[in-house]
């Protein structure tokens, strides 16, 4: 009997400690492969790399290759990296986070103390790690021959403090897109512009625009979308904030739409959408879903990038959404002269405290950002670099109208801290707004009283600010 | 000393099986629990933690959309549970006795839903909604009426996500109650109609009382679940229209994973914690107690 029992006790031991085991064992693995090795053998030291990237352009090259993806780009080049690397023998891990989950993820594995080592993204939406210290300055992998060939405006934007947080690779200006087959159909011939221009419309050009497109279009399909669900794509709300010559930030970097030309603004908005010239319940639609209705010709104006905007036009030519006529044009403004801004792109490096993995992960960061066949991918969007924009813009006309454009440009975080905080306080307001729950001046008001608490707090424990 | 571990040595084998599950328990559930009250006193930075007490309970109780958080919470759970609890007995009473093949048919039918991802039933829900591209939009416009957007509108918002929720949920709740309705002795029914009592009257006086403790687990494991509701919101709301239907789930996630505030969220989470067992504390007792 207590023979029996001893077994049985015996078994049940085993049972855990082989269930402890099998959990510690992974632990041991995953430590080995991190640490990078110090092996003798004689080959080079494996160093291996989590590259994490949003959504950017699909292809190496160009989305019309096949197989073309997000990640198609950086396994590219990794793979060119790590064959002419001569100090380590280098692994590249990419994975594509949707842009709506980057922070959620971020701060997931910031606080598990697992970052990814570069991060590729928009610098608008990285701005919030600068302040907050969890990236590593790159001024050590800018040359001279970079600062050269990419115009100081970019250089600005990436510069934190005193210090270049992210290598910039290409800029992505947002503008307005319309189908030109919609506007005929609706006989608006005479205020659709050329296919390789940026149209720019007056505020009184656009109010007729809307007015006509609501009264001809078939029914279903809405003169411009406009959305509130969430902070998806909210430049563009912020910049039709600033259509009546509102500043947005004064020098110190608050807030100060709280002024008749933002009140306007938002009047002018909550005007448009109790009218019907935008798409019904904005307060329950995201950008994705604007973006699609525009696809799908449901939306006659939408809001654009030329990331978004050559996507659409892959999609179009491999047949998965319908064709049409699709160009650009400006936010329009009461001055006349249109409302511009661009989200830099680029390459960051987070602290992960392995000095090596960090040397590494900066040497393939510059690598990516100056090989010059590699930064050619950069007229996905369009090229920060002046040698790149230089050789195509013979192909790609659009840069030399976005060149123009490049004048109008707003920077539309301030470079303020909390930046990420502060996107989640402008949804909710607008959402009351277009619900009828608050006036225009009562949203903008509490949104201008809660987005600068929002950026005090964050400046009191930003290590930019705190020096 | 002798007896001590004559008792130790008798129930060793127990323990060493339930070793493996408490070790578990211990990890997974209450080490999270120790340290989710230990960082609603610390404020979190990147790699810095600074103890500040209970501000951020302070914090916590100056947000009116924390308030507005529980409200919604507590009319979710009331809601959702009442419906549920009432519509599976409905339901159940109805067709238990019937025809086997009958009840295996309403069974799955009610069940098929429980299988399917709150994701993805979240997901049709928002097809079906969408003020713009939604199936039930495009239907209205069709035929000309005007279109009401549900999401949208904060009086419609909290029923609409109360109907999605229960509907996905109740198929759970039906089963159980089949399965304890089955197994109430017929004799019980039997006297009863020999008695002439009528079947409303079974129902209420025989069959209800005897599956409480079935009514008391569905009512507790749903008042548990109702409490963390967070994908529907995510997936058809957002917390919206300006707040109108977030949940303390889905601000406790918004503050630590959106903000990056993860003492308020811990505080959250603590909060939520003791409600939970205030909560389950006098239900349970009154479960144990039945058996």
């Amino acid at each position: 009997m207590l023979k029996k029992r001893m077994l049985s006790a015996t078994t049940a031991l085993l049972v855990v400690m082989s269930l402890l085991a099998g959990c510690s064992g992974g632990g041991q693995k995953d430590a080995d492969s991190s640490s990078g090795g110090d092996s003798s053998s004689g080959k080079k030291d494996k160093v291996e790399l989590n590259l994490w990237l949003t959504p950017q352009w699909k292809g190496v090259m160009d989305a019309s290759e096949q197989n073309a993806d997000y990640d198609s780009f950086f396994k590219y080049a990794a793979d060119k990296f790590s064959k002419q690397y001569d100090k380590h023998d280098v692994k590249v891990n990419v994975q594509v986070i949707a842009g709506d989950q980057r922070d959620e993820m971020l701060n997931v594995n910031l606080n598990g103390g697992t970052p990814p080592d570069i991060f590729f993204e928009s610098v608008f939406a990285m701005g919030d790690y600068v302040h907050r210290g969890a990236l590593e300055p790159l001024d050590d992998i800018v040359d001279d021959a970079a600062k050269k060939d990419i115009d100081q405006k970019y250089w600005d934007n990436v510069t934190f403090g005193d210090k270049v947080y992210f290598y910039p690779f290409a800029h992505n200006p947002g503008t307005l897109a319309y189908n030109a087959d919609m506007f005929k159909a609706a006989g608006l011939d005479s205020y659709v512009g050329d296919a390789n221009a940026i149209q720019t419309w007056t505020m009184d050009d656009y109010d007729k625009i809307l007015k006509t497109l609501k009264e001809k279009l078939p029914k279903g399909s809405y003169p411009m979308g406009l959305y509130a669900l969430n902070n998806q794509g909210d430049t563009w709300n912020l910049a039709y904030l600033r259509m009546f010559g509102n500043k947005f930030f004064d020098d110190q970097g608050n807030i100060i739409v709280d002024d008749e030309n933002g009140i306007k603004a938002a009047e002018w908005l909550k005007k448009i959408y109790s009218e019907g010239y935008t798409n019904p319940g904005a307060e329950s639609v995201s950008s994705n879903d604007a973006n699609a209705m525009f696809q799908n010709q449901q939306l006659a104006i939408s809001f654009t990038n030329p990331v978004l905007f050559n996507n659409s036009k892959a999609d179009m030519e491999a047949g998965k959404a319908p064709k049409f006529d699709i160009r650009l044009a400006n936010i329009p403004s009461s001055s006349g002269s249109p409302l511009s801004f661009t989200y830099v792109i680029g390459a960051s490096v987070f602290k992960t405290g392995d000095a090596v993995k960090t040397q590494v992960a900066k040497d393939f960061v510059k690598f990516f950002s100056t090989d010059p066949e590699l930064v050619k991918s950069s007229k996905n969007s369009i090229p920060v670099r002046s040698s790149v924009a230089a050789e195509f813009k013979d192909k790609y006309p659009l840069f030399a109208a976005y060149d123009a454009n490049a004048s109008n440009l707003f920077n539309f975080t301030g470079n303020v801290p909390g930046y990420s905080e502060l996107r989640q306080v402008l949804y909710p307001e607008l959402q009351a707004m277009y619900i009828g729950e608050k006036t225009p001046a009562q949203a903008i008001k509490d949104y201008q009283t809660k987005g600068n608490a929002v950026i005090q707090k964050a400046k009191e424990s930003s290590v930019i600010f705190k020096k | 000393m002798k007896l001590r571990n004559y008792h130790w040595k008798e129930n060793v084998t127990g323990y060493l099986f339930i070793l493996p599950q408490f070790l578990m328990f211990l990890i997974f559930i209450v080490y999270p629990i120790i340290e989710g009250i230990r960082l609603s006193l610390y404020k979190v930075q990147f790699n810095q933690e600074t103890f500040v007490g209970f501000d951020n309970y302070v914090t916590l109780f100056h947000d009116p959309v924390f308030f507005k958080s529980i409200y919604n919470t507590v009319i979710f759970v009331v809601f959702i549970v009442l419906l549920t609890v009432g519509f599976s007995i409905f339901v159940a009473s109805s067709v238990f006795d019937k025809n086997a093949k009958y009840v295996s048919f309403i069974r799955g039918s009610y069940y098929i839903p429980v299988m399917v991802s709150m994701v993805v039933m979240s997901m049709v829900w928002g097809f079906l909604l969408n003020p713009a591209n939604g199936l039930i939009s495009y239907a209205a416009r069709e035929m000309d009426f005007s279109i009401v957007n549900l999401l949208g509108n904060k009086h419609t918002v909290l029923p609409v996500i109360i109907f999605v929720t229960f509907a996905t949920n109740v198929g759970q709740a039906i089963i159980l109650y089949i399965a304890a309705m089955i197994g109430v002795p017929k004799d019980l029914f039997e006297a009863a109609e020999v008695d002439g009592a009528s079947r409303v009257r079974i129902i209420f006086q025989i069959l209800i009382p005897l599956v409480k403790p079935t009514t008391i687990y569905i009512t507790i494991i749903n008042i548990i679940a109702v409490l963390k509701i967070f994908v529907v919101i995510q997936l058809l709301t957002g917390g919206g229209p300006n707040n109108a239907s977030v949940t303390m789930m889905y601000y406790l996630y918004n503050n630590a994973f959106k903000y990056n505030q993860l003492g308020v969220a811990s505080a959250v989470g603590v909060i939520m914690f003791l409600i939970t067992m205030l909560l389950s504390i006098p239900q349970l007792r009154a479960m144990f107690k039945e058996k």
